[in-house]
């Protein structure tokens, strides 16, 4: 950097040193990987790094900046010297975080979970047939075949999962818009209108009331200007800006407008001094796309799943391989087992059965306005078990409203509700008619045209946020405010300003017996009270002496420690002898009094909470979800809004609380009396990350004010440590860092920023904290289903792999195929496993505690052993039963088959004797076991649909559950029983797929063991019931 | 920082495999201590033992809807397979007439295959039925058990029989004899009430059929069978099933083929013309016909 000034502000929000820091000390493996990517894009961008670290901009005169940026205040940068400048730095906008390419996502969806066991069954079936080709080059193609099938599987569940997906991912991209912004900009002498991505550093523009700052810029010149910093800072009220320095920080000097913030009002001229990434929001963005994607907790889940599965699969491959070599059989037959073996195993559906039931649950989110952005985020609500909420927009509806008003001595309650409805307090007082008047005339703000219908609180307004509020409730209590306005005609005004810290105007009155002009003014309290020597009671001016002072005070006082903003109102009726109708009033030579007025009314306003926010707290904490404030406004706002949604509950304290209480100092109170906390971002910044994790770990109820977009991030990393699983709601995009770290970052759709929406997991779309609530439930609905979806899916594994056993160990012919097991996986199951995603609550999930990160595990000891070796092996029993039924029936004894196999599989033995002594050839034992094969699979079909039926529930009886109460499921059962008719006896001329025509009986065969399975699992369940917490509990419970 | 659990060293993996194995604080084994285990134990025990019984139960149920001597099926069985004896390898008939080895190991089989058509054994067990008619045993109410079979006595097959045969079926000289047999179908009424006889061919297997001549034919060269015309009797049918038929003798037609070109693979396919028995089941190339390959190695 050229210029060199003696103190060169550090943004500190850059944090990464923090970041750094934080990172050395665990030694967690990720983080390592983390680090090095940081420390490689520092590497990159040193010298850029240098540069957006350092602002001094806002202390540079404008020839300074001229000098700097090689620019002209006035006629501004040449479209050459721009274009210039454009290439170097590139195009004024936000680099949107990087995407992984769509090819890397299909690869991974190929490879990952169960696909890389099949890509080896299929790799070892063309190896089977190479093997075979090169002995005998006549060798049946069967290996290529069900290699080929194995690897569509593969393609074809991937492509699908891809396609979930993608589909998920494109209801975000529709959500961004991408209207281009144009900005005003004077080039070459003229005033352009270009669009905004194109400015470059030293550009002039101009920005009115109602645009976005299109870059950094250092305000030149300003006209009444005020921005909304609100997505950068999280302060709620509109922030004046002008050509003056008037603070060290960057961020708090009036002189500096930030990119993507809104102009609200007046109009500023601006050099650009900074574009895209290298704005203070860009750098925030970059921030949070440095932070690492934690995996989600059901991501982990599954995964632990898959490996259980396939370890199960491999080590019973391997093992069994082993003993058919030793067994004597070729290596060759050995390698056939073990894809059997595997296919048998891995559940090839499942994993699409996981993505369609999360993509079911988004879907009935999005109806609910959570709009899910990444599917496997479904469920990280539901274990969620600290949200870190922001307090602006989220938690509270993020726009000034009054909230109390004091009058007559007395303090009175506004209703605050989204809609007002109800103005409950007393409003026959004169002094309210007095009070009402000066609210309605002293007031600036004005409906934008054109919104009759637009209910008052949704109209929209020009003018700032509490003249707006003052606004909409005059207009809620007193009816039509500009009527009312043009029948009390202003005649003279002076506008609010920080050094007057009043706002006045002279009114003609709607009386047309009263010829006075009437003199209203609001302001700042004290300055109000300062200017009265008269204070109306009942609507009768009385003087205004040391008690009515100490009462106005008092009221003040208590109003403030609400964490509301407190404005006065007083007014004057000029005296009509002394200022007749044609008086001409100048607002520069103040040519009447403003003193010895008479005091009306306090009236507070505050950001008021969303009325459906101290319910939604509630029912978290009964959940089990600690929830923390985390915002950017002052303590004592976020304490008070803390205290009125729950956060902070009415009955608990803190430390200040206490020492007020006890009128000790604070250092004197044992901290750990109190429950409550309000810490500030001062006191953080001090804090190790030891104290920060002593405060999490033992304060309930947590308020962070004051805290910086990294120490959000810190926060987050606190609960992290504490094993939470963390949910981060917010809307700026100083929250977004901290939104990509949580383990599921919520956006706010209406109020929030587009850095905030792509650092999200997820979107409320009505910006409604309570929509939070809906999501952990179907979070935790989902959890629970897809426990049943599993253990029914695993159960039927079992019965398909037992068939291979026997068919090793005891020699019978081959019980069931490889592709009719593929047919139960991707054909009959499929649709019964979704419908378990419909079953509803058990028990009211939202009564118990969250789940343990890494404890209650989707797929637990228990599950595994209940759905392997009790439902499992009935099922292979029932299945066996009807595969010997039917050969028994055709001629073949079950005690004849065994050791069969050899003699069986022979091409040329064409005569094998039966136990009648009748001789089969080759074909007809192909054909009978073909029907064995749609016998064992009409076996597991059957007991299948029994297993769908106890998988309903996992405590209650399926009665208490309610047969018929999820008819998804019948439409399962359904489908199941279709698909098995249509393959039966519609495809079961088609040889390739080993389908025949099964006799009707044979359904029926197995229907016992479907009952015993039925029976056994009620009485499992209601052992369960009646001994909670005994051995058969914790055995039998998955 | 506070916590440090993602990266365990090799010796404490080892230490916790260990712990898990045998915890000496909870004396547990494997996750359980010994209370935990014999509960678990019994628990199996008594479950899989009803598994068992309840499986065992139904298997019980099951096999009394079949009866002892007829399946209850035979769909599958419509249309009876033939056979080939001596039965070898892959259907492959090679002879190398210098090499003894080579076809002593045929002549043993079918000299075990033979004996029970021996004419003393089926005198001492068989009757002797009336030709041309189907012998049948019907129950009529009462169990006509065991049921009685026709002779087939070995001498029938002429040069094929093999008795004081000194060119041991042939195999010796390069004339070989191969004894065709059709699979027994219980209560098959094969034939139809009319006569029936197992013809030879030369022939090409199926998927070569359509390539240049069929020199198959011409390289089998004359054949003679036995009994005359390979005639199958209608009297050894209908077979009764293994537990009632005891002494059931399949009838068998022999073919001695008298001058196959050696040195030749030849294709010879052999059916049965019967007019319940189709023969074109393009699925069971074994259906009313067997094909096999005929090779007499000469020097």
């Amino acid at each position: 950097m050229s210029q060199q000034t003696p103190e060169i502000y550090s943004v500190e929000l850059s944090g990464t040193k923090d970041i750094v820091k934080t990172d050395k000390g665990d030694g967690k493996k990720y983080r390592g990987l983390k680090n090095n990517c940081l420390e490689r894009k520092k590497k990159n961008h040193k010298e850029e790094f240098q540069k957006e670290l350092h602002l001094d901009d806002h202390k540079l005169s404008n020839r300074e900046l001229e000098k700097k940026y090689g620019t002209d205040i006035i006629t501004g940068l040449s479209s050459t010297r721009a274009a210039e400048l454009l290439a170097r730095d590139g195009p004024n906008s936000l680099t949107p975080p990087k995407q992984t390419p769509e090819i890397v996502k299909f690869l991974k969806q190929m490879v990952g979970g169960f696909s890389v066991l099949l890509w080896v069954g299929a790799f070892l079936c063309w190896i089977a047939f190479g093997i075979e080709y090169s002995s005998n080059k006549s060798a049946s193609l069967n290996n290529v075949y069900l290699g080929s099938v194995l690897v569509l599987v593969v393609i074809f569940t991937g492509i699908f999962a891809y396609y979930q997906e993608a589909k998920s991912t494109n209801i975000m991209s529709s959500f961004k818009k991408m209207i281009p912004q144009q900005a005003l900009v004077i080039r070459d002498s003229e005033k352009k209108s270009i669009p905004s991505e194109q400015l470059v550093v030293g550009d002039i523009v101009e920005v009115k009331g109602g645009d976005q700052i299109p870059a950094d810029i250092r305000v030149l010149s300003s006209q009444g200007c005020r921005v909304d910093n609100s997505s950068l800072t999280g302060e709620s009220e509109p922030q004046p800006r002008s050509s003056e320095f008037t603070h060290e920080n960057p961020l708090e000097t009036k002189n500096i407008c930030f990119y993507s913030t809104t102009c609200l009002e007046g109009t500023i001229t601006g050099m650009v001094i900074n574009t895209g990434d290298r704005t203070i929001i860009g750098h925030i963005a970059s921030l949070a796309s440095g932070v690492g994607n934690e995996k989600t907790p059901i991501a982990i889940e599954i995964e632990h799943f898959v490996h259980i599965v396939a370890g199960v699969a491999v080590s019973i491959g391997i093992l069994f391989f082993i003993i058919a070599v030793s067994m004597n059989y070729r290596v060759l037959d050995s390698i056939i087992f073990l894809i059997g073996i595997i296919v048998a195993n891995v559940p090839e559906g499942l994993l699409a059965t996981v993505t369609v039931t999360l993509s079911l649950t988004a879907k009935r989110m999005a109806k609910k306005n959570c709009l899910v952005k990444n599917l496997e985020a479904v469920e990280t609500l539901g274990s969620t078990s600290i949200i870190c909420s922001d307090k602006t927009g989220t938690l509270t509806q993020n726009r000034m409203t009054v909230a109390h008003l004091w009058f007559d001595n007395q303090i009175f309650v506004a209703d605050t509700s989204e809609n007002h409805s109800n103005q409950v307090f007393d409003q026959s007082s004169r002094t309210w008619a007095s009070l009402s008047k000066i609210i309605t005339l002293c007031n600036r703000a004005e409906f934008k045209p054109g919104q009759e219908n637009v209910p008052i609180m949704k109209k929209a307004v020009i003018g700032d946020a509490s003249e707006t509020a003052l606004l909409k409730f005059s207009e809620v209590i007193l009816g039509d405010v500009m009527e009312i306005r043009k029948r009390n005609r202003k005649v003279a005004e002076i506008p609010f300003n920080s050094t007057n810290k009043f706002q006045l105007s002279i009114h003609e009155t709607d009386d047309p017996h009263d010829k006075r002009f009437l003199m209203v003014m609001k302001g700042a309290p004290e300055r109000i009270l300062e200017k009265c020597s008269t204070i109306m009671i009942n609507g009768e001016e009385h003087p205004l002496d040391e008690s009515t002072a100490k009462a106005f005070h008092t009221a003040y006082m208590e109003l403030g420690g609400l964490g509301e903003r407190v404005l006065g109102f007083c007014h004057l009726y000029l005296p009509a002898h002394e200022f007749p109708e044609t008086y001409k009033f100048d607002t520069d030579a103040m040519n009447f009094p403003t003193s010895n007025l008479c005091f009306v009314g306090l009236l507070s306003m505050i950001d008021p909470p969303r009325s459906t926010v101290p319910d939604a707290v509630t029912k978290c904490r009964s959940a089990g979800i600690k929830v923390i404030m985390v915002t950017g406004d002052h303590p004592i706002t976020a304490k008070a809004i803390a205290k009125s949604v729950g956060i902070i509950s009415a009955n608990s304290e803190t430390v200040e609380d206490i020492a007020r209480r006890l009128s000790i100092a604070v250092e004197q109170v044992n901290k750990w009396d109190a429950k409550a906390a309000v810490v500030t971002g001062m006191e953080l910044k001090d804090m190790s990350s030891e104290q920060v994790d002593e405060i999490l770990a033992n304060y309930q109820e947590i308020v962070f004010a004051r805290t910086s977009p990294q120490q959000k991030l810190i926060i987050v990393e606190g609960c992290q440590r504490q094993d939470a699983v963390v949910a981060v709601t917010g809307d700026g995009v100083n929250d977004s860092p901290a939104l990509k770290k949580a383990d599921i970052g919520v956006a706010m759709g209406i109020a929030g920023s587009d850095a905030a929406k792509n650092a999200a997991d997820m979107v409320l779309l009505d910006d409604n904290f309570a929509s939070i609530v809906t999501g952990v439930e179907e979070g935790r609905l989902i959890f629970d289903n897809l426990k049943k979806t599993i253990a029914y899916t695993l159960t039927k594994n079992i019965a398909e792999l037992c068939p291979f056993l026997i068919y090793i160990i005891v020699g019978l012919p081959l019980p069931i195929g490889t592709i009719t097991i593929l047919f139960i996986d991707l054909g009959t199951d499929i649709i019964p496993s979704i419908a378990l995603a419909y079953e509803k609550a058990e028990s009211d999930i939202m009564n118990r505690k969250p789940r343990r990160k890494k404890k209650d595990r989707l797929v637990n000891q228990p599950l595994a052993v209940y759905s392997y070796l009790h439902i499992g092996l009935m099922q292979a029993l029932g299945a066996f039963l009807v595969y010997f039924t039917v050969y028994a029936q055709e001629g073949f004894l079950p005690r004849s088959l065994i050791n069969l196999r050899v003699e069986w599989e022979k091409d040329y033995v064409n005569d094998l004797e039966d136990s009648y002594g009748q001789e089969w050839t080759r074909y007809q034992r192909a054909y009978l076991e073909w029907t064995g094969y749609t016998a064992f699979f009409v076996g597991i079909l059957v007991q299948q649909i029994a297993d769908l039926i106890i998988r309903k529930t996992r405590r209650n009886s399926v009665f208490q559950q309610g047969l018929f109460r999820n008819k998804v499921i019948w439409v399962g059962i359904a489908s199941q029983i279709v698909i098995g008719l249509v393959l039966s006896y519609g495809l079961g001329s088609v040889t390739a797929l080993s389908f025949t025509m099964l006799r009707a009986q044979y359904w029926f065969v197995a229907v016992p063991h479907a009952i015993l399975i039925w029976v056994y699992d009620e009485v499992r369940k209601l052992f369960i019931r009646l001994y909670p917490g005994s051995w058969w509990d914790k055995n039998m419970y998955y | 920082m506070v916590i440090q659990k993602e990266k365990k060293s090799c010796g404490q993996v080892v230490e916790e495999w260990k712990e898990f194995v045998w915890n000496p604080r909870t004396h547990q084994f494997m996750g359980r201590t010994g209370t935990s285990w014999a509960f678990i134990l019994l628990f199996y025990l008594v479950f899989y033992g009803f598994l068992t019984a309840m499986f065992t139960l139904t298997m019980w149920v099951m096999l009394q809807t079949v009866s002892d001597h007829t399946p209850k099926y035979q769909d599958r069985l419509a249309t009876p397979g033939l056979m080939i004896r001596p039965k070898t390898e892959n259907l492959d008939v090679i002879v190398n007439v210098s090499d003894t080895e080579s076809w002593d190991q045929h002549v043993q089989k079918l000299n075990k295959f033979l004996e029970p058509y021996n004419d003393s054994i089926q005198a001492q067990k068989n009757d002797v039925c009336r030709p041309g008619r189907y012998y049948e045993q019907p129950d009529n109410g009462v169990l006509n058990y065991p049921k009685r079979a026709c002779q087939f006595n070995r001498t029938q097959l002429g040069n094929c029989s093999g008795i004081g045969d000194p060119t041991h079926y042939g195999y010796s000289t390069g004339q070989p004899c191969v004894f065709i047999k059709m699979n027994r179908v219980i209560n098959f009424y094969a034939g139809a009430n009319q006569t029936m006889n197992v013809t030879c061919a030369g022939k090409r297997p199926h998927q070569h059929r359509n390539k240049g001549r069929d020199e198959d034919a011409e390289n089998l060269g004359n054949f003679v069978m036995f009994p005359a015309n390979g005639n199958i009797d209608l009297m050894y049918f209908p077979y009764y099933g293994k537990k009632f038929h005891v002494n059931y003798t399949q009838p068998l037609v022999a073919v001695k083929f008298l001058n196959v070109t050696p040195n030749v693979e030849v294709n010879v396919e052999c059916r049965i013309n019967a007019a319940n028995i189709a023969t074109d089941d393009e699925r069971d190339k074994f259906a009313g016909r067997v094909a096999f390959k005929l090779r007499i190695n000469k020097t």
